[in-house]
């Protein structure tokens, strides 16, 4: 494998397990080995949530790098599983840069749950976490119901590439509009359990909790990035919450 | 006891296991098996509670997930994160996170700071657990299959 290959498949298999939601270790990790693996022990990575760059040295003395820029990161276990493999069995028996580049990309090209499912998926998530907070059954359906809105909204709204933080004021503020309705309607008892199951689909709690690990790791710069990114999505969900609420109280003297 | 322990298990299961197709797991095996991760983090969660501090709670609950969390990704020859994330979702703290911000926006900011610190340190005791368990894994292979690094 020529030098300027091996550049670009470490870079694009690291691209593609941080875009999938891999931790930046594993990234780094990964990268670090596959240069191993040919030969290149001068080969490293530094890798933050939203940049990779690469780099490595020859054994005649020339340095080859490369950036990659990363927008939008999404969670895809089933990838980062088949991207660990496939990552493990290159280090094992390297392999040429024509196999490695096909295999990266019938992996890119797996399929994800359909819109059905996502739906299915996120009704359920409310639904029993606010019976989890100690809702009663009618809080649970109200909140499968905002739950859908919600799946609904957002992909509608990342359709058109929204940016993330008016996506994630509006579905809360969805979520808080249907869910005080529902209880002066006389369908649910606790508008607050309601918001609070609803909104675990939308709370950043994986990633408050990975910017700790990377930070107790010593990663401290992706850990930052993540505490920023968390506050914002946070501050976003309880906006939109927070506006309609105080706009039921003043308006109606709801809540 | 059934009320009020066996089921908030099983809702931790279920919510799990909507989770497990938000985050695209395919094999219907890991999906189960990470799905009763979520519940027995709950279930030590609640069994922890006597001790009286929630931290410990939490950070029990994060051990004993972490090391299941570890068993099943030998089992399985995958990323222990595939079982860590869905199942650590129950504990994470989204409602503190919430109120936080609610706190935040509302101006009260003595509540804010309280609930703020009380939500980082609930973030920390998960990731502590979490990186203790990995941590001493790692340190267990290098010291027993020092060929392969």
């Amino acid at each position: 494998m020529d030098d300027q290959q091996l550049l670009d498949l470490a870079g694009d298999l690291g691209f593609a397990l941080l875009k999938s939601g891999g931790e930046i270790y594993r990234v780094e990790e990964s990268i670090r080995r596959i240069f191993l693996a040919y030969g290149r022990d001068t080969g490293d990575a530094f890798v933050i949530p939203s940049v990779i760059i690469v780099s490595f040295t020859t054994p005649q003395g020339r340095s080859y790098t490369k950036m990659l820029r990363v927008r939008g990161q999404t969670v895809d276990l089933e990838q980062v599983d088949r991207l660990n493999s496939l990552c493990r069995k290159i280090c094992l028996h390297p392999m040429t840069p024509e196999q490695i580049r096909q295999e990266l990309e019938r992996i890119q090209q797996l399929p994800r749950y359909n819109l059905s499912w996502r739906i299915a998926a996120y009704a359920m998530v409310a639904f029993f976490f606010t019976l989890l907070f100690e809702g009663s059954w009618g809080d649970a359906v109200v909140a499968g119901v905002c739950g859908v809105a919600t799946c609904i909204a957002c992909g509608q709204m990342n359709r058109f590439h929204t940016n993330p933080f008016f996506v994630n004021t509006i579905a809360s503020a969805l979520i808080a509009a249907m869910a005080l309705s529902s209880v002066a309607l006389g369908m649910g008892a606790h508008y607050d359990r309601i918001i609070i199951g609803a909104l675990m689909n939308l709370v950043p709690g994986v990633m408050i909790t990975n910017f700790m690990r990377d930070i107790i790791a010593g990663d401290l710069l992706a850990g930052l990035i993540k505490l920023t990114e968390s506050l914002l999505v946070a501050t976003a969900i309880a906006l939109g919450a927070g506006i309609v609420l105080t706009a039921a109280r003043l308006l109606w003297g709801l809540g | 006891m059934i009320k009020d322990f066996f089921l908030p298990c099983l809702y931790a299961i279920l919510a799990s296991t909507g989770f497990c197709i938000i985050f695209n797991i395919r094999q219907p095996k890991r999906i189960l098996f990470a799905s009763l991760g979520g519940g027995l983090a709950w279930a030590i969660y609640l069994l922890a509670a006597p001790s009286g501090s929630d931290l410990f709670c939490y950070f029990a609950a994060t051990i004993g997930l972490s090391v299941y969390a570890e068993v099943m990704a030998r089992l399985f020859k995958c990323p222990a994160t595939e079982f860590l994330l869905v199942a650590l979702i129950p504990l994470v703290p989204g409602g503190g996170i919430y109120h936080t911000m609610e706190y935040c926006i509302q101006g009260d900011t003595a509540a804010f700071l309280e609930t703020g610190l009380h939500t980082l340190g609930i973030a920390a005791s998960l990731a502590v657990g979490i990186l203790l368990v990995s941590s001493v894994v790692r340190l267990y292979r290098m010291v027993r299959l020092p060929k392969n690094h």
